[in-house]
């Protein structure tokens, strides 16, 4: 059951404007529940993703945050026995449709992980890589600078392009995977907890790396840095646990402001406030 | 619980305020009863309490503020931090007002007074300490609905205001007191409204911490919906 309030409610997802180009969508997620084999882990999650704007994911560990953002782009079902049921839409387009290709919708919803996971290749050839395969036919230089560039990247490795991803630093790894996410130019970017193995400063690069991202992409975070969803996020979803062996389930759903100022419910204050357990 | 030495460090800040309250609201008791009994040494008595509470109001905002940045607050916590820096500064405010009436108190002794605007005066002294010593009250236990009625009892303020001020302008024919004095007076009026005004916004304050509405927003829904009933 989510909360949301009157005003949320009536802002639907649509199209923004992209500085890079196209469009920005959002999503609309009706009644989702993800399983693993017979195991439900997600249950009944409804959320409006708005467009351009920073949605973060909250919840302790194990509450199904990770699923469900998996099932914002069709990675949950990669795994065995995995699947997912309700609708997700991105823009007007159901992307569990039949007609719906999972790997177009891998590229529309870029995803970046927990731990920075650049290819065994240049710097160049990570950003300019997912681009090639999906036959880019423009400016490679171009695509590999602007996205860079809008990873705040490019000041730090543009004399080294040649190099090897590895060589970096793991803040600047992770900011070389946001790279290669945006190449493809997708409309949404899925982060899963990207600053969890980063040290303060680089956490506040990609911190403040997300700031410009959403003038330009909509984005969706999961973290467990309460402070950093606080800092950064426009929406704020609460994922809880009723009772060990439930699925999770989205408890509140609301502006960031309102949930770490006045959230309606007791389990999200109890969890924001640290009174948890 | 978890972040027990937090809910410590809050419960104790909150307990530096209402004690701040309480020596408040006793130099407030010994204000009325200087009035009522134009006792000029008992009113001299609490001539340099301003000074006192003010330190002891800017500790409270020392630890909030320490508080703040080592524990990261939010939500109650958040609103509690915030609302007992606005209360402490209610409580000093009144105070250094309750100083001042003391020191006009101490300073008019013998002078000749009009006995209805002195009586005036008296009651409002008194109204005035009973909602500060309410609003504090209200803070104390979370008391919102009280908090909604305090509001009525300063119109009582507001009345007793009026009616000091038309005998100030008219004094009556029976004497009209020293110049001096009157002109105290006046500015006793002030500042007694005043208090009461920090009474009322403590309560609140509290309906903020409790709710995480102002208080006017509050009452608006609330009026609203006694509108919708009758309909």
């Amino acid at each position: 059951m989510s909360e949301v309030s009157e005003e949320r409610r009536e802002a639907r997802p649509g199209a923004g404007s992209s500085p890079g180009g196209g469009s920005t969508l959002g999503m609309k997620v009706e009644n989702l529940s993800a399983f693993y084999g017979s195991f439900k882990a997600v249950t009944d999650v409804s959320m409006d993703i708005q467009a351009n704007k920073v949605t973060a994911l909250i919840g302790p560990s194990g509450c199904g945050k990770s699923t469900y953002i998996r099932c914002l782009n069709r990675m949950h079902e990669v795994i065995p026995g995995a699947r997912a049921e309700g609708s997700v839409a991105l823009g007007q387009q159901d992307i569990y449709a039949k007609d719906s290709d999972p790997v177009v919708i891998r590229r529309r919803v870029g995803m970046v992980f927990q731990k920075p996971n650049p290819f065994s290749k240049s710097i160049y050839d990570n950003v300019a890589w997912g681009a090639k395969i999906n036959g880019f036919r423009g400016d490679l230089d171009e695509l590999v600078e602007r996205s860079l560039r809008q990873a705040a990247l490019w000041d730090e490795v543009k004399d080294r392009l040649k190099e090897s991803g590895y060589s970096l630093s793991g803040g600047q790894q992770q900011r070389l995977c946001i790279a290669r996410t945006l190449a493809v130019e997708p409309e949404v970017i899925l982060m899963d907890e990207p600053a969890s193995a980063l040290d303060p400063v680089s956490t506040q690069k990609i911190e403040d790396t997300m700031a410009e991202l959403k003038k330009s992409y909509t984005v969706v975070i999961v973290t467990h840095n309460m402070q950093q969803a606080a800092r950064i996020s426009d929406f704020t979803g609460f994922f809880y646990i009723v009772n060990m062996g439930d699925p999770g389930r989205l408890w509140e759903f609301d502006d960031t402001e309102k949930i770490f100022s006045n959230p309606e419910r007791k389990e999200t204050e109890d969890y924001v406030t640290g009174r948890f357990g | 619980m978890p972040r027990e030495s937090f809910q410590q460090e809050l419960d104790s800040l909150v307990g530096e305020v209402l004690d701040l309250g309480r020596e408040v609201g006793a130099s407030l008791e010994n204000m009325v009863k200087a009035m009522e009994t134009g006792d000029a040494e008992l009113a001299s008595r609490e001539l340099g309490v301003d000074l006192r509470y003010k330190a002891r109001g800017a500790e409270v905002d020392r630890d909030s503020m320490i508080l703040q940045a080592r524990q990261a607050p939010v939500a109650g916590d958040l609103r509690l931090l915030y609302t007992v820096q606005s209360v402490t500064n209610h409580l000093v405010r009144s105070g250094a007002l309750s100083e001042h009436i003391c020191h006009a108190l101490a300073e008019t002794a013998g002078a000749e007074r009009d006995e209805d605007l002195e009586a005036a005066l008296v009651e409002m002294a008194r109204t005035a300490r009973n909602i500060f010593n309410e609003g504090l009250d209200i803070f104390e236990h979370r008391d919102i609905d009280r908090a909604r009625d305090l509001q009525a009892k300063d119109d009582k303020v507001d009345l007793l205001y009026s009616e000091a001020m038309n005998l100030i302008a008219n004094p009556s024919d029976s004497g009209a007191g020293a110049p001096e004095w009157r002109m105290r007076a006046a500015l006793m009026v002030h500042y007694l409204e005043r208090i009461a005004d920090h009474g009322v916004d403590i309560g609140g304050s509290t309906v903020f911490l409790v709710t995480g509405q102002r208080i006017e927003d509050a009452m608006r829904q609330y009026l609203e919906r006694d509108i919708n009933r009758d309909d």
